[in-house]
Order: structure tokens, then C-alpha cells, then sequence
């Protein structure tokens, strides 16, 4: 397990490396110029920008300077805010988005995993149909339309109810948290419940199933400790890309609801040009998914014996 | 009455395209210390049989629809229950057929055969470890107390069959139900697997039911062997009786299909013409009217009952009705 | 048994030979022809499918309505709003006020009436003012205040003999409450209330020029004109909503389907080539596909649309295009790879080998052929998520410029206005939701027919 971890940590350091790599020259291949464009500034002042951000430097040295700064934690400063280093920002706004996230992908999984099980046992039955019904829904419908929708409902409850039961946008409390979590997760949580369905209805006819039953353990014990555990398997395996894909729903997300996350400090940077922000956000959250994968990665094999051992 | 005996069973499946009738009137019985050999060919009904009394095929779309089982006397039909007890695991243990996927693959080996000493005997995990480390060791697996701490993916075919046989005599059953137990393994392996059951049946007298389609496989463990055909039990009687006596011809046709290593005679292997009958709608007559060398009118139209010879031997087969011409020693020469 | 007896027990003839082969046999393609149409549900998402992309390819050219031509008396109206609206006089300022013509003797101002027709034009009142009274303060609700709170003020109108108040702000057409509140000398206010229907109503001339009536119309005054017919409403500049969702079908399928298409063919370029070609290089080509799908994938969406940079009047489709192929290739690369080494390995390539095949000759009938299936499949599933992404895009400002609509965009201009006008947001939504329903299930279909292994259990 500790050789696993090492290797998976190396790996992930290398496509860290590489995502740094690409954002840097992406960037530099950016037309345009975050200085000129709002304002007209004599050349002199150019310059002196220029001077500033390290930009009148050859591209191999930026590249050099841009890397050892990422290497010692250092995201560089933003260019529309000045004197902010994306390091603040990023401290500012990622555990917002990280407490959505993490919210999100925790009704997203124990969603998937109880809604999974649940049509898995009532096959064909009521349950079943209503929830398959409601996954289609969930599988096909944009993150960004059940985040209008969400909040739409919302406003109408309140006005019903004649006070806020929950607040519609902004960020503080749980309160502000619940309805952009739901509607964060719902499209994942759709995805995994499929997923989750169709595993349990494979494991459910098993030979080691038929085993467990053949000694005499009791069906709820054969449900938890047998097939649940081997359903949840492969659930595992897609929750880091669904990692990323909550992350990327984030963005509308905080957009929709007023929340101070970095999805929405991103979208304002790419507004403003705001290329220090940009590449500091790119590469932070390249390097954070890249975490979350291997973090998957290590529980799967916790879990899962033959991929440890191998 | 036997140790387990099992009258006129009928289990049917419900399926898209109609109802099977997978086991069509079975009966056997097996006592203490004894083995009971169920052969037959792949779709027969054989694994189908014992599983259904053991409560394992899934109901829906599978379901019992006539005959009776009993387990020292008790109705194990109705409940798998007896003295507020689960039978399975308990009084009885099974192994099945492919070691590899019988197996959870995210439990460890130890923890599996521990399983049922737990549910059954009240162990606790230290104890029940403690013990299925002794049991594999029993089953003779080099190394028993590390073994027992690693998982299926790391054991070969036939150690993962050995710790089958320890989690299924753990709470040392009466009945051991052993489906088809040496068939995914390679030969060398088999008969150690089999001797192994044999040497365990000898220490604990328990009862063994040996469902298989391989004759050597009975000829080697069992005493009395039940052919079942198309859901049915075709002859059933002692080892000897239904090998060199056979009485039915279906009996005689597996025995020219199956190799032999005898010096000295050279034949040609006999396969039998045709395949088996639908069970969506068996055959009125006889179900092995269709394939049978010696069918006659009656055949086609009535299926019979079980002829009864000498010591438990019997066959269901009309060659042996007293109007019958052709007599049944004529078999044996054909 | 005990009628034996009557049946005979004679030697009987058996036909080994009359179980026959009553299946016809099919070809690979045949066969999954055949299940796509017994399975109700493929063949439904089938016909859903090749309808949005006819509307998407004839809608724009039948509809006689143009996705981008604002008519600004027209704004976010619903399919269901009446079309009616009467004809009125051109505007003149309001001269003749009426004068007063008795007090009001219930200390708050009475008998509020309107002057006129009121029309989304203008609403003109008139009230018996209060002796007392400093100014009066006109307020107008859209729900009956019932001696609540009014909200903010439209306007003031100073002095005691004040009667008279006209009202040209923002008018819909729509029931209101107008409350008018005198203030007195020493800070008490008193109101009343009119609930005033104000009508759909244009001058003949702005008819005219909205190109609602043609100009030699013989309309008066008074009379009801028929404003053209938007069978999914408006949107908020008075554009065609189902004129702008065909135009949005263009953008979205034509980004989703031929995204897919490019990203696909290289992915199977790519990894057919390492699969092929094996050992080292195939080890590097695939370590490099493992860094491009480590990249995140959104945030390199948009660094690549400011990387091709958007000039002024381009739509923006084509670096989106060409941002999707060079972010997408890597799964359909994997899976092809994967598909040839096992397919390489297979006894009838060898057996195809020994028999004298030539490479170009496997690869063309034994490695595509195999692996179509299996790339179809992949396709079918690409082309939703990609819908997905260009229309999350979109409706994030990332995606296709202005004015041409995607489905993305239009929800995101119909979030605006949602509470009031929803349809703006759910017709948009609804058809991104059936589009990319109705891919899924396709593609749940087509791998159930195509490849007996992916068969799902449901």
C-alpha cells in the first residue's frame, strides 16, 4: 500500500508538472494584452508593467520563473487587482467552493449509493420505476437549468411561506449551502445511482452471493457486508472524475446563487483578463484534481484488495 | 426415515418465454456417512434440485411447486429453520462448482470461512479466525494462520476449493452438497480435492450429495447414485447396480459417450444422437423417447414410473413392464 | 398406470432429424438492425434525433421569422399572451386635465377613475382631492395592496387642488392597483385604491413600423389588431423563441456532432497507431493521452478560447470546435487501443496471417470492422456530453457569441427574467434536456444491439 501510494504520488507530480506546462504556454499564446484593451497607456508605463509581471523577459526565462514559483506554492499576483497575490485569492475563495464540493459530492454519493441499492431491491417495482424515472431526468438536464430552477422554487416557497426559509443566494451559513449542494450534485447523483443500479443487479446474482446464502448468513448481513461492498466498487472508481465534473458545475453554481467561490473569481478573471489569476487558477486547480483522483485511487484500492496488492 | 430425503420434487422457473419445468418428480434420500452421487448432463436439472431445497435459486422467477423435503425428520421447505436455527452453513454445507468467483473477492479467506462460526456458533471474530485458521490447516493449506489473512485473488484454483471445503464443514454439517466441486480444476487437482472430501466424510461420518457429470468422479467417492435426465431421476440404486447392471438406456448410453483406460479393448465412443427435450413443454411420453434406441409405442405417449428391482435398484423405464418383449438382460449385452 | 394395456409396446420410429434451424442467420449489422427496431425505446430516441436535426437543418429556412430581429413592443411575451391589442391614437401630451369638481369628504383622496382608454401607452387618473392636503403620492402594485404597504412611489404631484396623475412608466399589459396617498400638513398620509386592467394597445403607425400590419391596412382607432403569431413566445428584445431554439438547434448539434466526429477519428488514429505499433512509443503515446485527460478539462476550454481570441462578428463556433477535438481525443484513443490489442490477439488474426493477409488488408477487414461497433457506441455517447459542455459554455459567456443563440445562452437569458416570464429559461431547457435524453438512450440502445459484453442490465 505505501509503494502504491509513493508511485501514485509521483505520477500525480508529473501530470502536475505537465497541466503547469500547458497552462504556461496556452497563456503565452494569448493575443492581446491585459494592459491595453480598457486603457491607452504611454509606452513608458507599458513597460514598467511589463517590467513588473516579468512579461518583457525572454519566454524559456518566464517559464523558469513561472515553474520555481509554482514549485515553492507561489501562484503569482493578479493582474486586475493589484498588489493581490492569487495565493490570497485562491485562500479566499477555494474553501468556499471546497465546503460546496465536498457537500455536493456527499448527497451525490450517499444519493447514488441509497438510491442504487433501493431500485436494485425493489426491482421493477414502484420504486424502482420512480427513481429510474428520476435519474433520466437528472442525466439530461443541465446543471445550470436546475440551479435557475432551484432557485426559482425557492423564491416562490419563500414568497408562499411570507419568510425566507432558506436564503436564495449569497454564502454564510448552511443555510446558504443546502440548495446549491442539492442542485450541485443532483446531475452526479443520477449518474452514480444508474451506476449503482446496474452494479447491484450484476452483484445480486453472483456465485460468492449464492455462497454467502449457502452458509446461512442473514440477508440483511449478505446485503452489507457482501453485495453492498462489491456493488459500491465501481461507484468508487467514477468518483473522481465526478470530482472534476462537480467542480466544473461550481461554476455555474456560484454564479447562480452569489457565492464567493474561486468557479466565480475564475469567471471574473477571464471577464477582466486577469491572466495572473487565470494561470494561478488553472494550474491550482489542475493539480487539485489531480489530488482528488489519487485520493480515489488509494480509497478504491483500501477497499478493493486485488488493485492494493498488485 | 433417511437423513435427508426428498420426495416427488417439481421446481418450475417463470421466464419471458414461458414456464420451464426445470425438476419433474425427483426423489432421494441420503443417510449418515453415506454419498449420494447426482449425475447428469449440463442442464438436467441436478444443481437445480439440491439448491431449490436449499432455498438458493432466486423465487421469483423460481418456485417449488409440489414434493416434500426432510432433514432428520423436519419439513425444510416450508423453513430453512430447525430448533430456531439457519440449516445452511449449519447442518448443512456447500461447495459449488468455479472456486474462483464462489468467493467474495473483498473478504479476506479467514474471514469467510469464520463467517458462518459466527452466525451460527455465537464465535467471536478473534475465536472464529482462530478456528478457520485450524480448519484450513485441516484442508491441508500450507502456512494456514497468514493464509488466512489474504484474499481470494491470491489463492490458485485449488486451494481457493480447499477453503471452500473448510467454510463448508466448519460448523461440521450432517450434509455436505458438494455441485459438481472438482470441474473447474485441472485433473492432478481434482482427485486431491476429492480425496480430501472422502478423508473428512471418513472423520466426521457426515453425508455427502456429489452433484457431477463425470462417472469416474462417482465411481470413485460415491455409494448410491441418482441419473437424472430432463428434470427427472432416470435409475437410481448402489454404485455397482447402476454401473454394471444399468437398467436404463440412458444410463448405457453416458457409459459408451464416457472414455475408458482399459487395456486390451479398443471402441469407439458412442455419442448420443439428439439433445435433450424443451422444458418449456416436455414430452408427453418418456422424455428420452426421442433419443432412446429402444423406443417403443407406449414410450411416445406415456412417461413411466420407476421400476423397482432388487436393493433400491429402479429405473423408469417401460423395458422393464412385465408386457414388454424385449428383456431388460438384454441391455446389459447391447 | 392402470390403462396399460392399451398401448403397445412395439418398436416406434423417432426422427432424430426434425429439430431444425428455424432462425434465419443475420450479419453482425443485420442483427443489431434488427434489435435497435424491436426495442421501442432506441427507435423512439431514433425518430426524436433525426427530428431535431431536420428542424435544425429546414426550421431556419420555412420559419418566416428571423433568429435575431428584435421588436421591442414585443418583449419576453409568453406563447399564451393575447395577440389582440386595439389600435389607438398617436400620443398627444396630456392638456386637458380635468378640473376639480367636488372634494373628496372622507379625509383621504376618493373617486379615482381613469381618463380614457388605459393602454400600455399610458394610464391617465383622476382623483377628488383632500382639503389639507400638502401633495399626493401615486403608488402602483400588481397585487392588491389591501391597505398593506405600497412599495416605492411612481410620482408626486404637489398641491392641495392636485387631481390628476399620468402614468407612462413601463406598462404592461396586466391588471394594476393604483393607490393614491395624500400627505397632510402634519405628516399623515391617507390612500384609496383602483384596480385599472390596462390593455395591449399600439398606434397604427408603430404597428406599421413593427411590421405587425402591412402599411395599406385600413385600420381606425378603437378597432383590435392581431400582433403576429410566436408559438413559443418571445424572448426579452422581442425575438422569436422558436425561430432562435431552430437557429440554437444548428449551433448545438452542429457543435455535437461534429465534435465528436473529429475528436473520434483522432482518437482512433492515435490509438490504432499505438496499438499497432506496440512496446515503447506505444507506452509514450498513451502516457501522453493519461496527461491530456489529467488537464481540466473547462477551465482549458476557456484558456483556448481566449488563446484563438474571438474577433468582432465571428461566432465562435470553430475554436470551440477545435478546442473540444484537442481536449476529447484521449478517450476514444484508449478505447481503440484497448480494442486492437485484445483484437490482435485474437486466434483468426493469426489464423488470417498464416494465411497470407497482408497488414492493410487485416486492419481494413478485420481490426475496423471489429472495433466499429464499439466506436459507434462511444460516438453516440460523445455527442450529448458534448451538447452538454458547449451549452454550459455558453451559458456561462464562453461559448458562441451573440447574436447567435445556443440553447446554452438562451437559458442563460432566460434566467433573467424567470420569475416572471419562465418560459424564456424552460423552452431552451427542454429542448437541450430532450436532445441529450434522447442521445443517451440511442446510445444505451445502440450498445445493447452492437456488443453483447457492454450489454447493460437493465
Amino acid at each position: 500500500m505505501a509503494w502504491y501510494t509513493v508511485k501514485r504520488l509521483i505520477q500525480g507530480i508529473i501530470t502536475v508538472w505537465f497541466i503547469a506546462t500547458a497552462t504556461f504556454w496556452a497563456m503565452h499564446e494569448v493575443p492581446g494584452d491585459p494592459f491595453i484593451g480598457e486603457k491607452a497607456v504611454s509606452p513608458e508605463v507599458e513597460a514598467n508593467l511589463k517590467a513588473r509581471w516579468g512579461l518583457d523577459k525572454p519566454p524559456l526565462e518566464q517559464y523558469w520563473i513561472f515553474m520555481t514559483n509554482m514549485l515553492q506554492g507561489d501562484f503569482g499576483i493578479s493582474f486586475a487587482q493589484e498588489s493581490r497575490s492569487v495565493n490570497d485569492i485562491i485562500l479566499e475563495r477555494f474553501p468556499v467552493s471546497a465546503i460546496l464540493g465536498i457537500l455536493a459530492i456527499v448527497f451525490a454519493g450517499l444519493g447514488g449509493v441509497l438510491y442504487g441499492a433501493l431500485t436494485a431491491l425493489y426491482r421493477n417495482q414502484w420504486p424502482d420505476v420512480l427513481i429510474i424515472l428520476l435519474v433520466i431526468i437528472g442525466i439530461s438536464v443541465p446543471s445550470f437549468v436546475f440551479a435557475s430552477v432551484g432557485q426559482l422554487i425557492l423564491v416562490v416557497i419563500n414568497q408562499i411561506l411570507g419568510f425566507n426559509v432558506l436564503p436564495v443566494a449569497g454564502w454564510g451559513d448552511i443555510s446558504h449551502m443546502l440548495v446549491p449542494a442539492l442542485v450541485l450534485g443532483l446531475g452526479t447523483m443520477a449518474f452514480l445511482t444508474r451506476l449503482m443500479r446496474s452494479s447491484m443487479l450484476e452483484i445480486v446474482s453472483a456465485d460468492f452471493i449464492r455462497t454467502a446464502r449457502s452458509k446461512g448468513v442473514p440477508a440483511a448481513q449478505v446485503f452489507s457486508r457482501h453485495q453492498l461492498r462489491n456493488a459500491v466498487l465501481p461507484v468508487i472508481t467514477v468518483l473522481g472524475p465526478s470530482v472534476a465534473s462537480i467542480t466544473t458545475g461550481g461554476f455555474v453554481v456560484e454564479n447562480i446563487f452569489g457565492i464567493p467561490g474561486l468557479g466565480q473569481s475564475f469567471v471574473l478573471a477571464v471577464q477582466q483578463s486577469d491572466y495572473g489569476v487565470i494561470m494561478g487558477t488553472t494550474v491550482f486547480y489542475g493539480a487539485f484534481l489531480v489530488l482528488m483522483v489519487i485520493i480515489v485511487d488509494l480509497l478504491y484500492a483500501w477497499i478493493d484488495p486485488r488493485v492494493r496488492l498488485e | 426415515m433417511a437423513l435427508l430425503d426428498v420426495k416427488n420434487l417439481h421446481v418450475e422457473f417463470t421466464t419471458y418465454g414461458g414456464i420451464v419445468h426445470a425438476v419433474r418428480g425427483v426423489d432421494f434420500s441420503v443417510d449418515e456417512g453415506e454419498t449420494l452421487a447426482i449425475v447428469g448432463e449440463s442442464g438436467c436439472g441436478k444443481s437445480v434440485t439440491v439448491q431449490s431445497i436449499m432455498g438458493l435459486i432466486p423465487m421469483p422467477p423460481g418456485r417449488i411447486t409440489q414434493g416434500t423435503a426432510h432433514l432428520r425428520g423436519h419439513d425444510i421447505i416450508q423453513s430453512k429453520v430447525i430448533d430456531g436455527k439457519d440449516i445452511r452453513g449449519n447442518f448443512v454445507g456447500m461447495i459449488f462448482q468455479d472456486p474462483m468467483t464462489s468467493l467474495n473477492p473483498t473478504m479476506t479467506i479467514g474471514a469467510q470461512i469464520a463467517e458462518p462460526l459466527e452466525v451460527h456458533r455465537g464465535y467471536s471474530h478473534r475465536q472464529a479466525m482462530n478456528r478457520a485458521a485450524e480448519l484450513l490447516d485441516m484442508v491441508q493449506i500450507p502456512e494456514a494462520a497468514k493464509r488466512a489473512r489474504q484474499y481470494p485473488f491470491e489463492f490458485s484454483g485449488g486451494m481457493l476449493q480447499r477453503s471452500m471445503i473448510a467454510m463448508a464443514i466448519a460448523c461440521e454439517p450432517s450434509v455436505l452438497i458438494a455441485d459438481e466441486p472438482s470441474t473447474a480444476l485441472d485433473v492432478t487437482i481434482q482427485a486431491q480435492i476429492l480425496d480430501l472430501v472422502k478423508s473428512i466424510q471418513k472423520d466426521t461420518g457426515m453425508a455427502i450429495i456429489l452433484i457431477t457429470h463425470d462417472l469416474g468422479v462417482v465411481a470413485r467417492l460415491a455409494d448410491t447414485v441418482s441419473v437424472m435426465y430432463a428434470g427427472e431421476v432416470m435409475e437410481a440404486g448402489s454404485v455397482d447396480d447402476v454401473f454394471y447392471r444399468s437398467a436404463h438406456p440412458y444410463t448405457l448410453g453416458l457409459k459408451e459417450a464416457m472414455p475408458t483406460n482399459q487395456t486390451g479393448r479398443s471402441r469407439q465412443l458412442k455419442p448420443i444422437d439428439g439433445s435433450p427435450p424443451d422444458l418449456f413443454s416436455p414430452p408427453k411420453g418418456c422424455s428420452y423417447a426421442a433419443r432412446c434406441p429402444h423406443t417403443m409405442e407406449v414410450c411416445l405417449e406415456n412417461n413411466p414410473n420407476a421400476f423397482a428391482m432388487q436393493d433400491g435398484h429402479a429405473a423408469k423405464c417401460w423395458l422393464h413392464h412385465e408386457e414388454c418383449e424385449v428383456e431388460a438382460e438384454d441391455l446389459y449385452q447391447a | 398406470m392402470s390403462d396399460i394395456g392399451t398401448y403397445s409396446f412395439r418398436r416406434a420410429q423417432v426422427d432424430l432429424d426434425r429439430e431444425e434451424i428455424s432462425r434465419p442467420s443475420l450479419s453482425y449489422w443485420q442483427d443489431a438492425w434488427y434489435r435497435i427496431r424491436t426495442n421501442r425505446r432506441t427507435l423512439a430516441s431514433l425518430f426524436i434525433v433525426v427530428f431535431m436535426v431536420l428542424v435544425a437543418a429546414f426550421g431556419p429556412i420555412l420559419w418566416h421569422f428571423d433568429y435575431d430581429t428584435q421588436d421591442l413592443n414585443q418583449t419576453s411575451k409568453p406563447p399564451w399572451a393575447s395577440r389582440s391589442m386595439t389600435v389607438i391614437e398617436p400620443y398627444t401630451p396630456w392638456l386637458d386635465r380635468p378640473a376639480v369638481e367636488r372634494w373628496s369628504d372622507t379625509g383621504a383622496p376618493a373617486d379615482i377613475q381613469a381618463i380614457g382608454f388605459p393602454s400600455i401607452e399610458f394610464v391617465r387618473l383622476t382623483w377628488s382631492p383632500v382639503q389639507g392636503a400638502t401633495r399626493y403620492t401615486i403608488y402602483r402594485t400588481i397585487v392588491d395592496p389591501e391597505g398593506g404597504p405600497l412599495g416605492l412611489p411612481l410620482g408626486n404631484v404637489i398641491g392641495e387642488s392636485e387631481n390628476s396623475y399620468e402614468d407612462r412608466i413601463d406598462l404592461e399589459q396586466r391588471r394594476y392597483w393604483y393607490s393614491v396617498e395624500a400627505t397632510f400638513a402634519d405628516g399623515t398620509t391617507a390612500a384609496s385604491t383602483l384596480p385599472i386592467d390596462v390593455a395591449a394597445a399600439a398606434t397604427l403607425a408603430g404597428a406599421i413600423e413593427s411590421g405587425w400590419i402591412d402599411a395599406d391596412t385600413d385600420l381606425q382607432p378603437g378597432d383590435t389588431l392581431r400582433t403576429p403569431w410566436h408559438p413559443l413566445g418571445t424572448d426579452y428584445l422581442g425575438r422569436d423563441m422558436l425561430a432562435r431554439l431552430m437557429k440554437g438547434a444548428q449551433i448545438s448539434l452542429f457543435i455535437g456532432i461534429v465534435a465528436p466526429l473529429l475528436f473520434i477519428l483522432l482518437g482512433v488514429v492515435y490509438g490504432s497507431f499505438a496499438g499497432f505499433i506496440g512496446g515503447k512509443t506505444d507506452a509514450l503515446l498513451m502516457r501522453f493521452a493519461d496527461f491530456v485527460v489529467a488537464l481540466p478539462f473547462l477551465l482549458f476550454m476557456i484558456l483556448f478560447k481566449l488563446v484563438f481570441g474571438i474577433g468582432a462578428g465571428e461566432s465562435g463556433i470553430l475554436p470551440m470546435l477545435v478546442a473540444l477535438v484537442l481536449l476529447s481525443w484521449p478517450a476514444a484513443a484508449r478505447l481503440v487501443r484497448g480494442q486492437i490489442l485484445q483484437i490482435r490477439e485474437e486466434g483468426y488474426i493469426d489464423a488470417s496471417r498464416l494465411l497470407g493477409t497482408k497488414t492493410p488488408r487485416l486492419i481494413l477487414r478485420h481490426m475496423i470492422p471489429n472495433t466499429m461497433g464499439v466506436i459507434l457506441v462511444t460516438f453516440t455517447f460523445a455527442v450529448p456530453s458534448t451538447i452538454f459542455t458547449e451549452a454550459f459554455l455558453s451559458f456561462i459567456g464562453m461559448g458562441v457569441e451573440p447574436p447567435i443563440p445556443s440553447w446554452g445562452s438562451m437559458c442563460n437569458d432566460g434566467r433573467k427574467t424567470m420569475e416572471t416570464t419562465p418560459h424564456e429559461l424552460i423552452f431552451p431547457a427542454i429542448f437541450i434536456s430532450i436532445t441529450v435524453l434522447a442521445f443517451n438512450i440511442l446510445g444505451d440502445g445502440l450498445r445493447d444491439a452492437l456488443d453483447a459484453r457492454m450489454r447493460s442490465t437493465e
